[in-house]
């Protein structure tokens, strides 16, 4: 060695060495790189059998190391990719080969062989994958090797439409009711995938998608003609998941959105007007039949097309509409105003119910039963009249007993048909002219009913309209309070005298009668007079007016036999009856003179005392069943009844007859000018000059919470409003209006 | 709010001076002298009777346009009456101071009031000369149609046609004010006859011309 030679002869001076690199010059022949690959292409080879046990991994990772190492990457790349393909070939051929259902089974297997093998491939040839690849641009071991499984297996020509094929008819055979290899699908769309998404797309997804709708075209046809709307629904729903599980079960998660937009289109967009309008069995027979189910999967399914619910929409508003339309001009329906209220009050229900059952509570929905409603509420002009007769009833009777949880349900439900109407301003005089009978008859169910009611009009339309209400309300409380107070005060006076109960109304607050005075009986006239004076003493300024065709009166009576009853009578009966104190028999114009109360009245008095089976307290010459002004009245010493408190009411009608009704509807015209003036004067002062559109559109904006005006009206008020110099038309444009200060 | 008042606001013609001086005086004699002939001795008016002669001296009938139209000249506030100062203020404007002068000028009268600015002066004094009582702001139907024919039936003859058979046949107004009086010439102006084109009830033309409209639309069928 040379190091030690030279050390030795130099000793006796220093101990002085060096160390130098080895310089063993490892030479890589080519030869050398032709070994090497020869090994490695071996092994490859045997990966390829299966056969991969016996090899040394650390060998072939060095033997590949070295080569790259020593600059032969590109020998050992294109050796890989020959013999890569070269194996893939010979795999196809197998693949080729392979007898109908076998086909994909083979590929499958190849498939899995073919990952194994690469991975382990790729692993020997890792060196080579991370520093030579990248630098000389080439494809990752990994990635050629699904490239060239695609391009020589997936896009071989006899391999790839078959594959096509296959898997479309499996799919197409599962979709007709066979069990099919859902496993071996999953590897194949997966292995598609794995080989690149337009791989996928291409060869299987676009396919896939052309041929299932045509497929859901077909059937939706056939279903369409045999099927009726509920059955077809359920069917598309069924088609609809199904599709859904397939693709979780083998396809690609993406494929999903896809192949339901498919169906969707297919079968509900498609045929969704023939669906909804299907005879006997469309969507209206499903509302009127309550069909929750149907209509939910309706619902559900629509709502996945364009324009789905707009459709089911339409047609459910179109029929509301009419079905609302026939109800409010049934005339028979209408003669029991209640009934009909009742009847709406129904519709709603069922409505509401379908719309929160079936339809998710969808706004739009409600939307479209609102405006409905809206519509064909405000058709009867009847209807604010309908609506306070409901309340009415349910005031003097129906609501008995209801707890007060009740009370409000029905309320409120009543108060949703209120704002549907347009012309508010006739129910407060309706609802006006009821809350007073009720109030003064005391025929009120409940108190706190009343005032709960009015509380719900004065939150949705305001204190102006419920307030003259409240002052009814508080009339009734202050007349209680002054006759306990006459009665303290001046019990000692009155004795003997019949008792008095007072209901001092404010004339105001209460619907205006007309009062024609009668005779009272002195006795009662003297009590009166006593309560005049002394309310007059305590309010100077007042005027009191006695309404005698209101108010009631107990009396006691003797009929033969000794037979003593209490009769409750109306003050015009009572003026009658206390006539026959001092005559038996009377003639009608006895009566008449005596007691000045005006025809009708007084043959409607009479008629109830002497012609109604158990309440003739009368006796009338000749029996017939109206009254004549020939005929004579005398005292029924006969009568009998088997009770002792005998109510004899009026015969009167509780519903407004033609004339009543046309003079309300004019009354309520009348006040409708001067509010339209108001409203017109008011705009007018800000505005200062305004075109004839613009002046009714305000208007009607600021009068929609009463009622509609007419634009004809409006015109006409403004002409009035012109005559009497308020306004005038502007000089130099004729179609605007000036305000004059 | 402004009163409603009869005055007739400020026109073209010029307004008769009100002095009497010599030079007045001796302008206005042979005027004055012509005013004699037909005034009412006791109340030094020409009253209707004067009118009537004044009538067939000009040899115009009594219900001659021509006769509305000089009072119109004259500003006469009174139908049926023409003061001293009236007669004075027409016949100074019309030049004319005895009866044949007085006759030439009426044709001339005629043309003038044809004249659009003068004319729309015409007619809105020609309503309110028709307003006798003190209060009155509207003249009945039946008058309204008759003054109709009167100033408006050589112009818009068809028109006038058709709007006084419908006033006739309608009950709903029994009255005329002058608001819906000049809202129909303005009718006759703009909407063409009888094809009514252009014709929006939402604008704001009076609500008797609408009902008008609609009635004349309906009878077309």
């Amino acid at each position: 060695m040379n190091a030690q030679s030279q050390s030795q002869s130099q000793s006796q001076r220093r101990k002085n060495f060096k160390i130098e690199a080895f310089k063993h010059k490892v030479e890589l022949d080519p030869k050398y790189a032709e070994r090497t690959w020869k090994v490695l292409e071996h092994a490859i080879h045997e990966i390829y059998n299966n056969n991969a046990s016996r090899l040394s991994f650390e060998e072939l990772y060095r033997s590949a190391y070295n080569m790259v190492l020593h600059k032969y990457g590109d020998k050992l790349y294109s050796g890989l990719v020959a013999t890569m393909t070269a194996h893939l070939n010979k795999i196809a051929k197998s693949v080729e080969s392979a007898q109908g259902g076998l086909f994909l089974e083979k590929l499958n297997h190849k498939w899995a062989d073919h990952n194994k093998a690469l991975q382990m491939i790729r692993d020997i040839l890792m060196y080579m994958d991370r520093s030579y690849v990248p630098t000389s641009h080439k494809t990752p071991v990994h990635e050629l090797g699904l490239n060239l499984w695609r391009d020589h297996i997936i896009h071989s020509p006899n391999i790839q439409a078959r594959l096509q094929d296959t898997l479309l008819d499996l799919v197409q055979r599962e979709r007709t009711g066979d069990v099919i290899n859902r496993g071996l699908m999953r590897n194949i769309t997966k292995m598609l995938m794995d080989l690149g998404s337009s791989v996928y797309q291409d060869d299987f997804e676009k396919p896939f998608l052309d041929v299932s709708a045509s497929f859901y075209s077909g059937e939706s046809q056939q279903f369409i003609e045999c099927c009726d709307c509920g059955s077809y629904l359920k069917k598309a729903e069924r088609r609809l998941n199904e599709e859904i599980e397939r693709v979780s079960h083998y396809l690609d998660a993406k494929t999903e959105v896809k192949i339901t937009s498919a169906v969707e289109r297919e079968m509900i967009a498609n045929h969704m007007q023939r669906l909804v309008h299907m005879d006997n069995s469309g969507l209206v027979n499903m509302l009127i039949d309550d069909k929750y189910d149907d209509l939910s999967r309706m619902y559900s399914l629509f709502k996945r097309v364009p324009d789905g619910l707009s459709t089911i929409r339409d047609v459910m508003t179109s029929y509301l509409r009419e079905r609302g339309r026939v109800l409010v001009t049934d005339t028979e329906r209408l003669k029991d105003p209640v009934e009909f209220v009742q009847c709406l009050l129904n519709e709603k229900d069922k409505h509401d119910k379908i719309i929160s059952t079936a339809f998710n509570n969808d706004k739009t929905f409600q939307n479209a039963l609102n405006s409905s409603f809206e519509y064909f509420i405000n058709l009867n002009n009847r209807s604010p009249e309908s609506i306070s007769l409901y309340l009415d009833d349910k005031l003097r009777k129906g609501l008995k007993g209801a707890s007060e949880e009740e009370v409000e349900v029905v309320l409120d439900k009543v108060m949703m048909l209120f704002r549907y109407l347009q012309e508010k301003d006739v129910f407060e005089k309706y609802y006006k002219q009821h809350l007073a009978k009720r109030l003064l008859s005391g025929k009120t169910v409940s108190d706190d009913a009343e005032r709960s009611m009015i509380v719900k009009l004065k939150t949705e339309c305001g204190y102006q309209f419920t307030s003259k209400l409240e002052g009814m309300f508080t009339d009734m409380k202050t007349s209680e309070d002054t006759m306990l107070d006459f009665y303290a005060k001046q019990s000692a006076e009155l004795g003997d005298g019949p008792t008095l109960a007072v209901q001092i109304l404010t004339t105001g607050s209460w619907p205006t009668q007309p009062t024609a005075a009668c005779n009272l009986p002195p006795e009662i006239l003297t009590v009166c007079e006593k309560f005049r004076t002394y309310y007059l003493g305590t309010h100077s300024g007042r005027r009191l007016t006695w309404q005698t065709n209101m108010g009631t009166a107990d009396i006691k009576a003797t009929f033969g036999k000794g037979h003593k009853h209490e009769l409750n009578v109306s003050t015009y009966q009572m003026c009658v009856l206390m006539l026959f104190n001092s005559a038996d028999g009377l003639t009608y114009r006895e009566i008449e003179q005596a007691t000045e109360i005006p025809a009708l009245d007084l043959k409607r008095c009479l008629q109830s005392l002497a012609c109604v089976k158990g309440k003739n307290v009368l006796r009338k010459e000749p029996m017939s069943k109206d009254i004549s002004e020939e005929d004579v009245f005398y005292f029924n010493d006969k009568f009998t009844s088997k009770f002792v408190k005998v109510k004899i009411g009026t015969v009167v009608a509780q519903k407004e007859s033609e004339p009543e009704k046309q003079e309300m509807r004019q009354r309520v015209e009348e006040d409708r000018k001067p509010q339209i003036e108001a409203a017109i004067v008011r705009i007018m002062k800000s505005r200062r000059v305004l075109d004839h559109n613009s002046i009714v559109a305000e208007v009607t904006k600021q009068l929609q919470s009463r009622f509609l005006p007419n634009p004809v009206v409006i015109k006409k008020r403004i002409e009035s409003l012109i005559e009497r110099e308020f306004l005038e038309r502007d000089k130099a444009d004729r179609k605007l209006y000036r305000y004059l200060a | 709010m402004r009163r409603s008042s009869n005055r007739k606001s400020s026109s073209a013609s010029a307004a008769a001076g009100s002095g009497s001086t010599k030079a007045a005086s001796k302008e206005f004699e042979k005027i004055d002298h012509l005013f004699n002939v037909y005034a009412d001795k006791s109340s030094a008016i020409i009253d209707p009777e004067g009118i009537e002669q004044l009538c067939s001296s000009l040899e115009v009938d009594y219900t001659d346009v021509r006769i509305l139209m000089l009072a119109w000249k004259m500003k006469a506030q009174k139908q049926g009456f023409f003061t001293l100062e009236e007669w004075r203020t027409g016949l100074k404007a019309l030049r004319a101071d005895s009866m044949s002068k007085l006759k030439k000028a009426l044709p001339e009268l005629d043309k003038e009031v044809s004249r659009p600015t003068d004319f729309l002066d015409f007619y809105s004094y020609a309503f309110r000369y028709c307003l006798t009582e003190d209060k009155q702001k509207c003249i009945d139907i039946e008058s309204a149609c008759q003054l109709l024919s009167l100033v408006l039936g050589t112009q818009f003859g068809p028109q006038v046609d058709k709007f006084t058979e419908y006033l006739k046949s309608q009950s709903e107004y029994k009255v005329m004010n002058m608001d819906q009086w000049m809202g129909f010439y303005r009718f006759c102006n703009e909407i063409p006859f009888p094809s009514l084109e252009n014709y929006d009830s939402d604008l704001a033309w009076p609500l008797i011309l609408d009902n008008f409209v609609e009635w004349f639309r309906e009878n077309q069928k």
